[in-house]
């Protein structure tokens, strides 16, 4: 125990949250690999709020108020139950396991919960033992779930099977209504902004949103959007928080866009988190151009540069035999990537935006046939315009190139007008398909194919 | 992007493996904890200075390719509309 205290009053006193926040990670330290087991032998059941209080607060070094003294005895207590679960099932105890020690963590978090909430009054700079508490809470929820699940049921991987789905989760669902309070705990708080537990809101919404994303409830989380939403003239600007909540946070609302195909939106978002993501983060950084690589193909038309993928091989896997085909105009690499692709696609939810690509493949293989067409005749003082009316059977012909048709494949025309007439519509071509004449019009002035400079 | 991975990714396979592991915590595809709560712009990825006027044009490419193959396809694009021509 005297670690354990030490590293508490030595936290306290200095103010650091962060520090506080390690005395509640409940893994032992490289440097101090056995200081659960140490806390754990230095009391028992029978003396642990008397002992506690005195390993904690005895002496003159720490001024704490009695009321927050005791929630943080309590806290401890419960930290103490919890860190006897764990080292139980580590040495293989009979009867220990994983559901109990989600049971005893769950008292942590509750203990920890009362403690901000209740006249005790614990002060907001130590929220970040919240986040530990939180996020320890989601983890051993996750092994209680793995662990309850029925042997060989899950193992087909299909879960349309709702009942079961929630059956599967429900250490997690459960862990998910305490970071909720966590949430709201935060939320909530009246106290001025210097010492308000506002400041734990981005952090605690994150928490959250890694759990409804595990549990496949990402509609839930527009609720928490709303609320904060609601809240937003009290809350001080995104850039006054820790850069580590708003990269995870703008990542978490980005994709939430994503996942409603509102890709503009998510965009801006994933951008943000982006540009402020800690350079040495590269999981991180993969994770957020997952997404922003579609984003952009999508809003902006523009492919991911040799440069942006280089450091990233999974990235390059996925997405560079991609572009390479839409630029090219190749129909049918297109096709090809994208099966090749669809399992990481799918799993990654980024094929349906992806898909959308082939229209941009098929733009370029059209405007190469606009490109070759040349120039008409220059009219005097005029410069040289490019022949806009082009024949749907040149049309035809490069998608002939662009499916790699053998001879002997006919080019339905009904088809190449039906996709000319797609891309007009999609506002990728500029113009009109004259019928009689078999000719399409194209715009002038460097408009024929809006966006790429003709 | 070979075949060979496709078919050997085939199978679901992510929950047998996390039912013989509890231990993994994370799955794989989870936003990590940042090693540090906060950092300075200059170890962002788009550092200080250069984020006013969109520093990261060169990580985006147009989707198009003005390359110097355009006249491969003018041949090509001739050879296949005779072709078309020929089937109508």
């Amino acid at each position: 125990m005297s670690t354990l205290a030490g590293e508490f009053k030595s936290a306290y006193s200095a103010g650091s949250g962060d520090a506080l926040a390690a005395v509640f990670t409940p893994i032992g330290t490289q440097n101090k690999p056995y200081r659960l087991q140490s806390f754990y032998d230095f009391t028992n059941a029978a003396s642990l709020q008397k002992d506690l209080s005195f390993a904690l607060f005895h002496g003159k070094s720490l001024k704490v108020p009695r009321a927050e003294q005791t929630a943080w005895v309590d806290i401890f207590a419960a930290y103490w139950e919890a860190v006897g679960e764990l080292l139980k099932y580590e040495q293989d105890w009979p009867g220990a396991s994983l559901v109990a020690i989600f049971t005893a963590w769950k008292k942590v978090a509750n203990a920890l919960i009362r403690g901000y909430s209740s006249s005790a009054g614990i002060p907001a700079w130590t929220l970040p033992c919240l986040y530990t508490v939180g996020k320890y809470l989601r983890t051993f929820a996750i092994n209680a779930d793995i662990k309850a699940a029925p042997q060989g049921a899950s193992s087909f991987g299909f879960q349309d099977d709702v009942a079961a789905d929630i059956e599967k989760n429900a250490h997690l669902e459960e862990a998910a209504r305490i970071i909720n309070r966590m949430f709201t705990l935060c939320l909530s708080d009246r106290a001025p902004m210097e010492e308000s537990r506002k400041w734990g809101i981005y952090q605690t919404t994150n928490l959250i949103f890694k759990t409804y994303f595990r549990i496949n409830s990402v509609g839930l989380t527009k609720n928490l959007l709303r609320a904060i939403n609601a809240q937003s003239a009290d809350l001080p600007p995104l850039e006054a928080f820790p850069k580590s909540h708003i990269v995870t946070f703008e990542y978490y609302v980005g994709v939430i866009h994503f996942l409603d195909e509102n890709y503009a939106e998510a965009e801006k978002h994933l951008a943000t988190a982006w540009s402020m993501c800690h350079r040495g983060a590269s999981k991180n950084r993969e994770l957020i151009l997952t997404y922003l690589i579609p984003c952009h193909l999508v809003t902006t038309h523009t492919l991911p540069s040799d440069q942006l993928l280089a450091p990233f091989p999974r990235l390059e896997k996925l997405f560079r035999p991609l572009s390479n085909c839409i630029r090219k105009g190749d129909l049918v690499g297109f096709d090809k990537a994208m099966s090749a692709g669809e399992e990481e696609f799918v799993k990654r939810r980024i094929y349906l935006p992806l898909e959308r690509g082939r229209d941009i493949a098929l733009r370029n293989l059209f405007r190469k046939v606009f490109i070759v067409g040349g120039f008409e005749e220059a009219k005097e003082g005029q410069t040289s315009l490019r022949r806009t009316r082009v024949p749907v059977v040149e049309f035809a012909a490069a998608l002939r190139i662009g499916t790699h048709a053998t001879g002997r494949t006919r080019i339905d025309m009904d088809e190449v007008e039906c996709l000319l007439s797609n891309l007009i519509y999609k506002g990728l071509m500029k113009g009109y398909i004259a019928r009689e004449r078999g000719i399409v019009v194209l715009s002038k002035n460097n408009s024929a194919f809006p966006g790429t400079g003709v | 992007m070979s075949n060979s991975t496709t078919q050997t990714k085939a199978e679901p396979s992510d929950q047998p493996q996390q039912q013989q592991k509890p231990q993994v915590l994370e799955e794989d595809d989870e936003f990590e904890d940042f090693p540090v709560e906060d950092w300075p712009q200059e170890e962002a990825e788009q550092a200080a200075g250069s984020a006013a006027n969109g520093g990261n044009e060169h990580l985006w490419e147009e989707s198009w390719d003005d390359d110097d193959a355009a006249e491969d396809f003018s041949k090509q694009l001739k050879e296949e509309l005779k072709k078309v021509e020929a089937a109508h």
